[in-house]
């Protein structure tokens, strides 16, 4: 059964977040360089090393040559771009497209780690790339189970939830700050210090209201378009504030893909947004029908039961 | 459903709840200091004192723990004269970072003076203002760099070694070249405990700390004139930090100064410190290599992983000395060009700044990490480093500096190999971040004997320099311990009757003064004075004898009109180097170069007396 106008375009929507995410750090990987550096020289992987019986030279290399550990990490970045071209290819009926995207996940999930520990192991580092992370998982769960199941939508909740609640605590000041945060508030909306703090502080409270809000069907909505809103302002404003005229290439190659590698901050909760539009609205588009493919073969996801688990 | 939706509602709570648990968990994990404002007694509200003495006068800044809302913010500096306490000067502590900086004028600085600090809610810290050590013969240099306090880095084992080797030295001047503070956020709390650690040395010498990038709160700091940077990492320039943070910092750090020569503020209200501190016959300049610094994102092509680590080991060099790039700035070496000609009660110049002018590294973080340059460093931009290292030499100046985790001593080129001045940078109290100066190609012209790395070699950036010493760290993760991390501090010894300077770089948890104890390979080395500016290419102008004791002789280009270079003589008698083939005017005074003594001078010119008096 072929998904309807507006479902297409859910998938559409987790496809392009999923693609955005992956193709900016594939960026990062060839362009820049992953942020592994910190997880390798460490007496950990000194230890693996050893335990591998593999010759420490060899396992990191000697600094004239590259080890095992520079050639894996060369290697990444092309599993990286495999997994971009996925996120387009990817059909339900492809068990083998749903492992890579999968493999996808688990390799986000390795970088997320790695920014988690490069951030001396600050939690909301780890919880705010749940986001980017759950991208590619959303893309399997749209493809297999359809735009409405509730394990779906259940997952996109989870994924806009930890982003939201990793910048919330960061902006509440639970953890510090960074300092870009302020740096771009102040560049941006050309405020002081203190003014910067008190937004960021407003900000870092309707980041964790949004989060309840989704629960509750009078909010969800609105929360939802608030984040997608939110998500998208915070992605934009690393080029708005970075970028200049008097830069090589305006600074797109050094801003851009940080824009870009945050669509899921966005997309996730447009998604939602979507998802949880009044069955009038859907009427409204047209929709030539209102069943959904589930992974046991259509089934009904009329407006009032669409996905069971947010919906009433 | 409605299982389902009470079971997503504890998950979520269940989330958040971990996130604050496994927090509290983290705190307590191995590797990491925990940084916190102690609660102190009333009587202890004062936690540490630093000072200069400089042109007579004398700058303190008490640094003391939060005042509570009832107490009295007015502190006040005592001194005792014939047993009492007097006071000479009172101010009102700045809040934040809660500093009471202290300005004295007319000090004598002939004797030394006991002084005291006091708050009316029964705090008192006391310390020694010393005397002026100019008939002392030579003024020993204690430098520090890189305090992390990180269990990872060995950070938290006791300084007292420090402490009780700078007390066996009875150091003259202490000298933390930067990265006092490593939290980006904490730099108070971490002050704090930065003077908790050292405080015991500091009251009783003059004490310089230059804030480096991580005491403003971002890894690498390329200042830009106080611009706000927004790029992570920093690379795009400015301060990642409110200048207000930045601020608070400076003024924690440097306030107890010389001051400022030229105090205009920058962006964001942040002040500048670049000034000279004149201390035993040794003229200090105290230079900001980083305030000004142009930020390398996406004004040079991109070489490497990093906007500013370049990769590529075919890389044109002269590409990234882009034009507009800024190491010192002209107002740095306006100040360089008075500070070299001016030797008024100076007999040896020394430069103080973050970091070397050089690309002092090939290997960074890991063994595995080699960089082909690192804009980092200041061996970029390469124009900068030429002005920087040309205003330097005509001083003869010696350049210590930190930052690079890693000793070395260079001694630096610009059109060819050493003919400019010598640096030491000195190892980190303990290393957060390892490097390693490891050349592929074994260096030219090495000493007999001296390791492959050493001798002449080009850095990534095509600057000439020569290594006569690293103390590279172990090649493999080896604990935490400090040694194997290649931590200790540097000692510098500026002998003003003999004109030479002894670079020494000490391991730490040794006993310096035990003849068993042993500095890292490579060091100690002495120098003469007359080594920073003295370019093998050179010949003798011939012999001046003079009617005084160490005239100031100054060389003027005949055809550029260019100085050369001024330096105090030493003794009745000076042949001074200068390039083959150009002729010279040759200035010289007692303290000034104010009168023309020879006009046309050329190597090979016979000897000749010179009467001054």
């Amino acid at each position: 059964m072929k998904p309807s106008k507006a479902d297409s375009l859910l998938v559409l929507l987790l496809r392009v977040g999923a693609f955005l995410c992956l193709a900016g750090w594939t960026w990062v990987h060839f362009y820049w360089e992953g942020p592994y550096g910190v997880l390798l020289w460490q007496e950990a992987s000194h230890a693996l090393a050893e335990r591998l019986g593999i010759d420490w030279d060899r396992f990191v290399g000697t600094g004239a040559d590259d080890g095992l550990v520079q050639q894996w990490i060369g290697w990444t970045g092309w599993l990286y771009l495999a997994v971009t071209i996925l996120t387009v290819t990817a059909r339900e009926k492809s068990d083998l497209q749903m492992v890579g995207l999968m493999g996808g996940a688990v390799l986000l999930g390795i970088l997320a780690y790695a920014r988690f520990v490069g951030a001396q192991r600050q939690i909301p580092m780890l919880v705010e790339h749940g986001g980017q992370v759950l991208a590619p998982v959303l893309l399997i769960l749209v493809l297999r189970l359809g735009a409405r199941h509730r394990l779906t939508i259940a997952a996109a909740m989870v994924a806009m939830i930890m982003t939201f609640i990793g910048h919330g605590c960061y902006a509440l000041n639970l953890w510090p700050m960074p300092a870009k945060f302020l740096a771009m508030t102040t560049e941006i909306l050309g405020v002081e210090h203190e003014a910067a703090i008190t937004l960021l502080w407003w900000a870092g409270i309707l980041d964790f209201l949004v989060c309840f809000g989704i629960f509750l069907k009078v909010s969800r909505r609105s929360c939802a378009l608030y984040a997608a809103i939110w998500g998208f302002l915070t992605a934009i404003a690393r080029p708005v504030a970075g970028m200049s005229l008097s830069l090589n290439y305006w600074g797109a190659d050094l801003f851009i893909h940080e824009a870009v590698l945050r669509a899921p901050h966005y997309v996730i909760p447009l998604y939602l947004f979507l998802v949880w539009r009044r069955p009038d609205e859907i009427e409204t588009l047209g929709e030539d029908s209102e069943t959904g493919t589930g992974p046991d073969g259509p089934q009904t996801v009329g407006p009032s039961k669409m996905s069971g688990l947010p919906i009433d | 459903m409605k299982f389902i939706k009470w079971l997503t509602i504890s998950a979520i709570v269940v989330l958040i709840a971990g996130v604050a648990v496994s927090q509290q968990k983290n705190q307590k994990r191995k590797g990491r200091a925990v940084l916190s404002v102690p609660k102190v007694a009333k009587k202890d509200l004062i936690c540490f004192a630093l000072y200069t003495v400089h042109d007579n006068i004398l700058k303190l800044t008490a640094q003391l723990y939060p005042l509570a809302a009832g107490d009295s913010r007015i502190v006040r500096l005592e001194i005792r004269k014939e047993g009492e306490w007097v006071e000479v000067a009172r101010v009102k502590a700045i809040e934040p970072g809660w500093t009471a900086p202290f300005r004295v004028e007319n000090w004598n600085d002939s004797k030394a003076h006991d002084y005291r600090v006091v708050h009316a809610a029964g705090s008192t810290y006391s310390g020694t203002i010393r005397k002026n050590p100019v008939d002392k013969g030579e003024v020993v240099v204690a430098a520090f760099t890189g305090n992390s306090i990180h269990p990872a880095h060995g950070g938290d084992i006791s300084r007292k070694d420090i402490i009780e080797n700078v007390k066996r030295i009875d150091a003259d001047v202490l000298f933390f070249a930067g990265d006092q503070v490593y939290d980006h956020f904490k730099h108070y709390a971490g002050w704090l405990k930065f003077g908790r650690d050292f405080g015991e040395i500091i009251k009783d010498r003059p004490t310089l700390c230059l804030p480096d990038d991580h005491d403003a709160g971002q890894p690498n700091l390329w200042g830009e004139s106080g611009k706000v940077s927004t790029l992570g990492g920093a690379s795009d320039g400015g301060y990642s930090r409110p200048g207000a943070y930045v601020q608070e910092v400076e003024r924690a750090q440097t306030s107890h100064f010389p001051d400022p020569v030229d105090p205009h503020k920058i962006g964001q209200g942040i002040g500048v410190w670049f000034t000279n501190l004149n201390w035993g016959n040794v003229d200090f300049a105290i230079l900001e290599d980083r305030k000004f610094k142009t930020g390398p994102a996406g004004r040079v092509p991109k070489q490497g992983p990093r906007p500013d680590h370049i990769r590529n080991p075919e890389y044109d060099p002269a590409s990234v000395d882009v034009d507009g790039a800024i190491m010192l700035g002209e107002r740095q070496l306006k100040f360089l060009d008075r500070w070299s000609q001016d030797w008024t009660k100076a007999e040896m110049k020394v430069a103080l700044s973050a970091t070397i002018f050089c690309g002092g590294a090939h290997i960074h973080g890991g063994a595995n990490g080699r960089l082909h340059a690192d804009m980092d460093s200041n061996g970029w931009p390469q124009s900068g480093r030429s002005r920087a290292l040309s205003a330097l030499r005509k001083g003869f100046a010696f350049h210590c500096a930190g930052d690079q985790h890693l000793a070395t001593i260079f001694h630096h080129g610009l059109e060819n190999h050493r003919d400019a001045i010598w640096s030491f940078c000195v190892p980190s109290i303990a290393n957060l971040y390892l490097r390693w100066w490891e050349p592929l190609e074994p260096g030219a012209n090495r000493e007999p004997g001296a390791p492959d790395y050493t001798g002449d070699h080009l850095d990534g950036f095509a600057n000439k320099v020569t290594n006569y010493a690293a103390a590279n760290p172990e090649k493999k993760p080896a604990g935490n311990l400090l040694n194997t991390r290649s931590a200790g501090f540097g000692v510098v010894r500026l002998n003003t009757e003999k004109r030479e300077i002894t670079m020494e770089c000490w391991p730490r948890n040794v006993d310096l003064t035990d003849p068993a104890a042993k500095q890292y390979s490579g060091w100690p080395r002495t120098i003469s004075q007359f080594d920073n500016y003295n370019p093998p290419s050179w010949g003798k102008l011939g012999t001046i004898s003079f009617d005084v004791e160490n005239p100031v002789v100054q060389l003027i280009d005949d055809v550029s009109g260019e100085i050369l270079y001024t330096v105090r003589a030493k003794g009745k008698t000076f042949n001074p180097g200068a390039p083959k083939g150009r002729s010279f005017t040759v200035k010289a005074g007692r303290n000034q170069p104010s009168s023309v003594i020879l006009k046309k001078a050329e190597v090979g010119a016979g000897a000749r007396s010179i009467r001054l008096k």
